[in-house]
């Protein structure tokens, strides 16, 4: 039991989880803006749109989020058209690629739970909206919205903490995060469960804690599933 | 080399390679779900019994393992087989390492992760099965491993087709994972020949739609089973 | 119909056509409402009932037929596909603003308190000053019976405090008229007295109402007029002693034989 050795490895994952945390924050953010356009396009009415959007959620779904990560690192770099293009300053970059990469993934799954949520507003509310004269933006942000999103909560925080378990992933287009620190500091000390250890415990506090915030944010927005107190 | 020549199935050609890596992905892939289906059964079997100690291994086991990224769970799984063999070797005199063969590592960490995952799927589909079929079983004189095969078996299995259906495309994409093993699946061989031909993105796209591919029939085998399974069930108006 | 006539309706519908794919659920149906009539729909289900109601105010759109509320007539166009559609969603809006619909299923807004139910569409749609809608909705509340129960989720609340508090929500609007689908079918038994007593004295203060209902009693003793549709066409219409006592129709007279038993 080198307590030593324990605490040095404990401080460089720590270090590492800024890369993690980083990486992950950012795809969830994007994630959910690309997310919704997929989901107004899916739910739009307009054919070619609803088809490169069921496309989208086909491909980004099906395919295994490595093999996204190599073609969007490895493979579009190949190319001497996107190494002349506009792009090209962003897509050296193994964060902003892998970044992109997470974001596209994880655009998919949600926008599946965003379609989920809003196909889970009743439908008798909606239409109470109506015969009072809403409609449009109105009773989107109203009435559809607010509904929608409480639906979201909990398959939302599943997807949120599945991409925390994704950024593992970018420790194989050469990111320092936690996961390829702790193989590096495997492989210089030859010491094989210490630092997977340590790296399995600091991701699973950081997934515990996000739990507890989504709980939190759930019985927030929900008091009127709760029992009466009074 | 174009794309036809490199993809295709002649002397300089990867199409055998890929598809022989698509084998082995639905190989360790179903390899990993049965352990996944032994694991959440008993899991499962342990969180309904009622007996709070083996609830609560249970619960802690699936705990774990749905908080940590699968690629960690598959190195552990890996390195730690691997250690934990040689170290059994060393004990009986042997030397130098000995490796867990890259399919039974991927396999158990895909399974131990399933496992997870289906312990609840398997506990929500026997929850699911109406206690009035149970109870008509018992009053028939049935006894409890005749009603297992008989009654709860088929329908657990039928409650929890869907849930697995999900599961099984979960273990697709996790088997990519077992790449880093050097196992020779579809993900590993799209990069042996992405780095032999310098064409990283025809392979990894080829890769993609093979797991596409794989997915797409899966659905419809998946499907199938459905309808099947449920026939004659939920007539009623709900 | 002259337009100064129909002026003096608050609500007219005339020729309403009704089809969902091949089955003709309205197939021609006309009523005149004036200022503070209260009129009994009645009819076995598939009668068309309650898309009548939904016609008023475009829940679902007629095929034919034109309806006008308060001497504004609601604008209708033909779609590329034959289909009929409303011409200005403004002006739909509006008249919809001008309606108040009480549904079997009280369709409270499950995320926002009662209060908040009440003052949303008046504030939103209606753009009226927050702290006027708020103490015209605690008002309403008072009158519903439900006064104490301002800060309470629809879930915390019976069925019969909801409807009521669906009521007290479509009146928050001040509607020209009341829409009601079936506002007791969804109700226990014994909830259903408070809301018709509600109903009761909406009717008593001349609210002009149109009611789809199976309470027989309540339309015999409430109702100005009842109006009996069978399979989508009007079968008969006058007020309930004449009717109950003396219908020419068969159908009308089998019909509440049934209703009794």
């Amino acid at each position: 039991m080198d307590l030593a050795f324990i605490w040095t490895t404990f401080l460089r994952l720590i270090a590492a989880l800024q890369v993690t945390l980083s990486v992950w924050a950012l795809s969830v953010f994007f994630g959910a803006f690309i997310a919704a356009g997929v989901t107004w396009m899916r739910g739009s009415g307009i054919k070619p749109a609803e088809w490169i959007a069921r496309a989208y959620i086909f491909v980004f779904r099906g395919a295994p989020l490595l093999v996204q990560l190599f073609v969007v690192y490895y493979g579009l770099s190949s190319f001497p058209l996107v190494r002349a293009s506009v792009f090209w300053p962003f897509l050296r970059d193994a964060f902003n690629c892998a970044t992109l990469s997470c974001a596209l993934c994880t655009a998919a799954y949600q926008s599946e739970i965003f379609r989920g949520a809003l196909a889970g507003v009743p439908h008798g509310q909606v239409e109470a909206a109506r015969a009072c004269g809403m409609s449009g933006f109105l009773l989107f942000r109203r009435v559809i919205f607010p509904i929608a999103l409480r639906q979201a909560l909990p398959a939302y925080s599943t997807e949120v903490i599945s991409m925390v378990k994704a950024t593992a992933l970018v420790s194989l287009v050469t990111l320092w995060d936690v996961m390829s620190v702790a193989l590096k500091i495997r492989n210089d000390t030859l010491v094989t469960y210490t630092p997977l250890l340590i790296a399995g415990a600091i991701y699973f506090v950081v997934n515990y804690l996000i739990a507890r915030a989504f709980i939190f944010i759930e019985q927030w927005l929900s008091p009127h599933l709760r029992a009466r107190s009074a | 080399m174009d794309l036809l020549t490199a993809l295709g199935f002649g002397e300089r050609g990867w199409g055998p390679a890929l598809l022989y890596g698509a084998v082995m992905t639905v190989l360790v892939s179903i390899a990993g779900l049965a352990i996944g289906a032994a694991l959440g059964s008993l899991v499962a079997w342990a969180k309904l019994s009622g007996v709070r100690i083996a609830a609560a291994i249970g619960g802690g086991y699936a705990a774990i393992f749905r908080g940590l990224p699968e690629l960690l769970v598959v190195y552990f799984v890996y390195f730690g087989s691997s250690a934990t063999l040689t170290g059994l070797d060393h004990l009986l005199g042997g030397e130098g390492f000995l490796g867990v063969p890259g399919f039974a590592a991927g396999a158990l960490a895909v399974g131990v992760i399933s496992g997870s995952y289906q312990a609840e799927v398997f506990r929500g589909a026997f929850l699911a099965i109406a206690k009035g079929e149970l109870e008509a079983a018992r009053a028939v004189g049935m006894g409890r491993w005749l009603m297992f095969r008989r009654i709860i078996g088929p329908q657990v299995l039928r409650f929890a087709l869907p849930g697995l259906g999900n599961l099984w495309q979960v273990a697709l994409k996790d088997s990519s994972l077992i790449s880093v093993t050097g196992l020779a699946e579809l993900m590993r061989t799209s990069q042996v020949a992405a780095g032999s031909t310098h064409q990283p993105f025809t392979f990894y796209v080829a890769g993609g739609a093979l797991y596409l591919a794989i997915t797409s029939i899966s659905d419809r085998v998946f499907e199938f089973a459905e309808a099947r399974a449920t026939r004659g069930m939920r007539r009623e108006a709900h | 119909m002259p337009e100064s006539e129909s002026d003096s309706y608050a609500l007219t519908v005339s020729g309403l056509h009704k089809r969902f794919g091949s089955l003709e659920v309205l197939k021609g149906v006309s009523l005149l409402a004036r200022e503070g009539d209260v009129i009994s729909i009645l009819g076995s289900s598939g009668s068309g009932k309650s898309t009548l109601l939904r016609c008023i105010n475009l829940l679902e759109t007629p095929d034919e037929g034109v309806v006008t509320v308060a001497g504004e007539t609601i604008l209708m166009r033909k779609t590329r596909d034959g289909r009929s559609a409303p011409a200005d969603r403004r002006q739909v809006d509006r008249i919809r603003s001008e309606l108040g619909m009480v549904f079997q299923n009280f369709n409270l807004w499950s995320h926002m308190t009662i209060l908040d139910n009440l003052i949303e569409a008046p504030i939103h749609v209606q753009k009226r000053p927050r702290a006027e809608c708020v103490e015209e909705a605690r008002a309403l509340l008072d009158k519903v019976g439900i006064g104490d129960k301002a800060n309470f989720y629809p879930t915390h609340l019976s069925g019969g405090q909801q409807q009521r508090a669906a009521i007290a929500r479509a009146l928050a609007m001040r509607p020209k008229v009341m829409l009601f689908d079936e506002p007791t079918s969804a109700l226990d038994p014994e909830l259903v007295g408070e809301v018709l007593r509600v109903m009761r004295s909406l009717a008593d203060e001349g609210r002009t109402m149109l009611i789809v209902t199976h309470e027989m009693g309540f339309a015999r003793d409430v109702s100005d007029r009842i109006i009996f549709l069978h399979q989508g066409l009007v079968e008969d219409e006058g007020p309930p002693a004449e009717l109950f006592s003396n219908s020419k129709s068969e159908r009308f007279r089998q019909f509440i034989a049934n209703e009794r038993t």
